[in-house]
């Protein structure tokens, strides 16, 4: 604890983001198009129809599209109450965290009565260039996130509409999670402690209370003032609190522009606070004062001070410049292994053999740079996987060649460790999730090979890694099965077992050998594959089964000599 | 305590009143640009010549489109007021850079102020109001353009002047070392200082046509304007509270996306400011982000005086000569450097929540010096690398093998040993680079030397490494060439570069010979590709005259270059003798070279 005094004093900038938000004129143009809306809408047929406000000469930029609830549904919002309907729809957004999504029926009646209307207007304003503020309010906020979600779905690299989301007073909308994306920086939701409606599914009548996760920052404000929040477990909490210390107040319509009106009023005003003196540091002082501005006592309702700054701490730690140094360190540790590779080869055995006999004394730290390998690996997959499928797959395109090589350089060793244990069966029983996700990864971004490239491969052979990062484990299996296959005391069943197995590694590396899959490293003379081969070769005197055309093509490749020349690329040419 | 404002600020006392005084008279002048003074000073055989400008109350001498008229500054007047990394140059007001430049080239400015550095008097600049840009822009040409005997650096004291120049302007002052020579006065509640915080607006012309009004004495008591209160001040609000959360390390991805929807004057303080407190007091600051958050907190409304704050909005920016008079009359001054003390900050009546605010910038600055601190310990660790880098080149010299290329064949333990290294620095040097992108070291940073000549070395001898490591693997077929400013060249080298070229007020460009590898790579692939045209031949003898200034005239490129063996003397001896405009002198370096080896 003492440890705390020499720390770097921390900020929350909650307030102050919320009045950098309230003093410029961003949410003031989306809840004016609402009332505008709203005016002029007892004739409109649906209830939260859409409406585009298109670029004006003042505002050559903007575009502004407006759900607004008809003056009904703004007085008794949703009377379906909080059934999560399950939408294969918006499976895009599903993540390891949430592999299925369910929205809220009513803002998905809503939104489906809409969509054939949606997708048209969706393509249009993809197509256009700068800012587009999607926003509603109440019920039509729910739809408003829901459109833009969609329309996030269809975005890419090159569309060049800039959109944001702002709602008001909406109710929760579903029960998948955004918060390891960047999609979640898109919303913006405007919430009054005074409102019922955002934390309406949130008290104990409704039995999928827990199902529901905010998502996108929150801005929440009272009379006093106001505070922005993206943590999606306080918003949940402070939504609650709100939700019981209005209740029965459902008939009550909020005002939100009165609110603004006020609060604008309260940014260039000194605040009123008495509490400063009972808090040594600012980040207490700041979050404090925050939350009693929005209306809330801290004391009573048990929100824990500790586990923000904790949060907050640990995310001040991810800068740029901390990036920038661990990427150099990750290429580091992958240039000591290609050394140790090489150093490995020169002495005859390859790495892999010699790290699984603990050759060098350097072998010591290898182990520890495979660590700060796979612990930046497991990371980055782990943080692929939170994100929804569209941005994790863009996401681990710009790292998913170095993560194969990675793969290809370290599994091995993992594989080394195992077996040396005595075990069996890795790829089974103890292959990490992080190599299963890269190498399928790579699979489906994989293109067939072409013969140019063959060609390439074949002269390049002697400095590519083995491709199949699984190879090792492979061979190690094939060692185990020789053994069965020669002991005296095996049972016929599992020497045949052993030899059949034995016949189909052979045609698997006779495969991997004609696609230049393989490293020449695999032929050094104290290869753990040599070895093998050596007391195979023994054994394969009586194919009592026909033999593939493969196999009899690796035992000729073999026993002839062939691999001597393999990778040797002025040799083949 | 017991600090005058003259002393804090490193001006003589008498000198403050009398330039006042002279800022407020030419403000208003009909026919001169600019008025002269020479004031003797007691005790002290120094003068002092102060210059003040006319001002303008004109809109379109302050405002226009776009919204804030901001521009980029003319680095060929100014060729300080730029980023050194890639942020570019410093942002300006358009409508005061145009009034400057008229001054300057058809008044006799210039004139005046060689006349007066040639007497060895000290020359201060000022003025008030709208003339308080003007003299900034007048000191800082004169601060570009110092004579060669000039012993005292200009100064510049403004009085209620308007904002002018964005943060790149204010870092490059304080990077030149020149911020301490600008003292702008303000007093608590004025106006015009935040004024140009909020984008040009018809309350801001209501504003200046009420105080050109009661400057040019035509209509009596004319009145005041009402309302602006809540908008200007709303929108200067919204800048200083975007700059707490960078202050206090806001996290919110939410932020930027906000930011790309509102349109944020670009404008910031910069310089010694000092705030008037209005009974008397002056409280100092020089923390540029603490003087933003004052700016803006002191002038809050309180529980019940929205119209009173605002009348007084108005009425404090004519109230400077009065109240400088009493505030130094009575030297009552307290300086913020150190920290904010919640006591003296009374008079300024700020908030808890602005206490914070302040907080933050203070410990902003804080962790810009501990991450210089950082810096310098990881200075050893650099050192290291670079002395294994050294021996690296060495020993590959011996066995008369440059280590460009032995780094490129990458056959020796050695050669991967140097690509640790190599790694190793770059983490450590792209960390750097990205902190000082982020501006979170003292701006000062890229013109110590310490750092220019590590930084230099550095360049200079890894720098080939990763030329030799991106043609090794034929990069330049994805990313295109390895040029001075390129996908292909890392940020780390472009920007210390720069900083020597900086230092020495060389040209952009003109410190390439790290690069010299990659122009004969490059060279090399262009020839096959398109054979000798115009263009290429151009190049050869360019790098043929690079070559022989970089080894023979200032040696900042080693020999090993024109080992025997090397990629480049191969490669150049290959090439047709027409090809070779200065193929005597560099056989002759190379034999040279062969003879000094053999000895």
């Amino acid at each position: 604890m003492e440890r705390r005094m020499n720390q770097v004093p921390l900020f929350s900038s909650a307030g102050e983001l919320a009045n950098m938000v309230i003093t410029s004129n961003l949410i003031d143009v989306a809840l004016a198009k609402i009332f505008e809306l709203q005016r002029g809408q007892a004739a409109l047929p649906c209830s939260v129809q859409p409406m585009v406000y298109d670029p004006t000469p003042n505002e050559p930029n903007r575009t502004i599209v407006v759900f607004a609830p008809s003056p009904d549904s703004t007085q008794y919002p949703l009377p379906q109450g909080g059934d999560l309907v399950p939408y294969p729809d918006f499976d895009f957004l599903c993540t390891k965290e949430c592999p299925s999504v369910s929205i809220n029926g009513a803002a998905l009646e809503l939104f489906e009565s809409l969509k054939n209307h949606l997708s048209v207007l969706k393509t249009e304003l993809i197509a256009r260039d700068g800012q587009l503020i999607i926003t509603g309010h109440s019920l039509g906020g729910s739809v408003a996130s829901l459109f833009t979600l969609y329309l996030l779905d269809s975005m890419n690299k090159k569309s060049k509409c800039r959109p944001i989301c702002i709602t008001f007073g909406s109710p929760l909308i579903g029960d998948f999670g955004l918060q390891h994306s960047q999609w979640n920086s898109f919303f913006l939701h405007v919430v009054s402690n005074k409102d019922p409606v955002p934390g309406l599914f949130l008290t104990s009548s409704h039995s999928q209370t827990t199902a529901y996760k905010p998502f996108g920052t929150y801005l929440l404000c009272s009379e006093l003032g106001c505070a922005c929040y993206d943590d999606s477990d306080l918003i949940l909490k402070l939504l609650t609190v709100i939700s019981s210390e209005v209740a029965g107040g459902l008939l009550q319509v909020v005002d939100y522009g009165e609110i603004l009106r006020n609060l604008k009023k309260r940014a260039i005003c000194k605040g009123r606070w008495l509490a400063v003196e009972r808090f040594a540091d600012p980040f207490s002082a700041g979050i404090v004062m925050e939350l009693e501005t929005i209306g809330i006592d801290w004391t009573k309702h048990n929100i824990d001070i500790r586990r923000m700054e904790a949060e907050a701490r640990s995310l001040a730690m991810k800068t740029k410049a901390f990036d920038a140094k661990k990427l150099n360190d990750i290429k580091k540790y992958m240039a000591l292994l290609e050394w140790y590779k090489k150093r490995s080869k020169d002495a005859g055995k390859g790495y892999y053999d010699c790290f699984k006999n603990g050759e060098f004394k350097r072998d010591i730290r290898i182990g520890e740079f495979m660590g700060h390998l796979n612990a930046y690996w497991e990371d980055m997959v782990a943080q692929a996987e939170r994100k929804p499928q569209k941005e994790g797959a863009s996401f681990r395109t710009s790292w998913l060649f170095a993560g194969t090589t990675y793969r290809r350089m370290v599994e091995p060793l993992d594989i080394a460790v195992f077996y040396k244990d005595g075990k069996r069966d890795y790829i089974k029983k103890a292959r990490s999730q992080h190599y299963k996700l890269l190498e399928q990864w790579y699979e489906e971004a994989a293109k067939p090979t072409t013969r140019e490239e063959l060609d390439s491969k074949k002269q390049k052979v002697s400095v590519l890694l083995t491709e199949d990062s699984c190879f090792w484990a492979h061979l190690e299996e094939a060692i185990l099965s020789c053994k069965s296959l020669t002991n005296a005391n095996s049972t016929p069943e599992l020497r045949e077992s052993s030899g059949n197995d034995l016949v189909k590694f052979g045609e698997y590396v006779m495969e991997q050998i004609e696609n230049y899959a393989v490293s020449p490293e695999i032929f050094l003379k104290d290869s753990s594959f040599m070895k093998w081969w050596g007391e195979y070769k023994a054994y394969i005197t009586s194919p009592s089964n026909p033999c593939s055309s493969r196999f009899i093509e690796f035992i000729d490749f073999m026993k002839t000599g062939r691999y001597g020349v393999y990778g040797r690329s002025e040799v083949a040419a | 305590m017991g600090e005058t404002v003259g002393k804090l600020i490193g001006l003589n006392d008498e000198v403050i009143s009398p330039t006042a005084s002279l800022a407020m008279e030419a403000h208003n002048s009909h026919s001169k640009p600019f008025l002269v003074k020479k004031i003797k000073i007691r005790h002290d055989h120094l003068s002092v010549v102060v210059l003040a400008f006319r001002g303008s109350m004109l809109p379109n001498d302050w405002f226009g489109q776009p919204p804030f008229r901001e521009t980029k500054i003319d680095t060929n007047k100014f060729r300080s007021l730029t980023s050194l990394n890639d942020r570019g140059d410093a942002v300006i007001n358009g409508s005061f850079f145009r009034r400057f430049n008229t001054v300057l080239e058809q008044s006799s400015l210039v004139k005046e102020v060689k006349k007066a550095v040639a007497k060895k008097k000290q020359v201060v600049f000022s003025g008030y109001s709208s003339a308080g840009p003007i003299a900034i822009l007048a000191t800082l040409y004169f601060l570009e353009n110092l004579e060669p005997n000039q012993i005292l650096p200009p100064r510049c004291l403004t009085f209620g002047s308007p904002l002018f120049g964005d943060q790149i302007f204010g870092h490059a002052l304080r990077r030149e070392g020149w911020s301490d020579y600008f003292t702008h006065f303000v007093m608590k509640y004025d106006i015009i200082p935040r004024i140009m915080l909020s984008p040009s607006s018809t309350e801001h012309e209501q504003i200046l046509n009420y105080f050109k009004s009661k400057f040019d004495r035509k209509t009596i008591n004319p009145a005041p304007p009402i309302g602006f209160y809540l908008t200007v001040t709303g929108n200067a609000s919204s800048v200083a509270s975007y700059e707490a959360c960078h202050l206090m390390g806001c996290r919110n991805p939410s932020l930027d996306i906000i930011k790309s929807f509102i349109e944020l004057s670009p404008y910031r303080p910069s310089g010694t400011y000092i705030f008037c407190t209005g009974n008397g007091n002056l409280v100092v600051v020089k923390n540029p982000n603490a003087v933003l958050q004052i700016l803006i907190h002191c002038a809050e409304l309180g529980e019940s005086n929205a119209a009173e704050v605002e009348k007084r909005s108005m009425d404090e920016h004519l109230a400077y000569l009065s109240e400088l008079k009493e505030c130094l009359g009575m030297q009552d001054v307290v300086s913020l450097d150190g920290g904010p003390a919640a006591a003296t900050l009374n008079d300024l009546g700020l908030s808890p929540q602005a206490m914070l605010c302040l907080q933050s910038a203070e410990e902003f600055e804080n962790g810009r010096s501990r991450n210089q601190y950082q810096i310098r310990k990881n200075k050893d660790k650099i050192e290291v690398e670079l002395g294994k880098m050294r021996k690296y080149k060495e020993n590959s010299e011996i066995r008369r093998v440059g280590y460009y290329d032995s780094f490129k064949l990458q056959h020796e333990d050695d050669d991967f040993h140097a690509n640790v290294s190599r790694l190793q620095l770059a983490g450590i040097w792209d960390e750097i680079e990205e902190t000082l992108k982020e501006f979170e070291v003292p701006d000062d940073f890229e013109r110590k030397k310490e750092f220019i000549e590590i930084g230099t070395e550095y360049r200079r001898l890894v720098e080939p490494l990763d030329i030799a490591n991106f043609y090794r693997h034929s990069k330049d077929k994805e990313t295109g060439a390895y040029r001075i400013i390129s996908e292909a060249r890392p940020d780390r080298y472009l920007f210390i570069q720069r900083w020597l070229e900086h230092h020495e007020k060389k040209p952009f460009g003109s410190r390439s010979e790290s690069l010299f590898w990659a122009d004969v790579e490059q060279l090399g692939i262009d020839i096959k590709k398109k054979g000798y045209l115009q263009e290429i031949e151009d190049r050869i003898h360019q790098l043929e005259r690079n070559l022989i200034a970089w080894i023979d005239v200032d040696k900042s490129l080693d020999k090993d270059v024109l080992l025997e063996n090397s990629t480049f003397v191969k490669w150049w001896r290959a090439l047709p003798p027409q090809h070779k405009p200065e193929s005597d002198r560099i056989e002759k370096l190379i034999c040279d070279n062969e003879k000094a080896a053999g000895l």
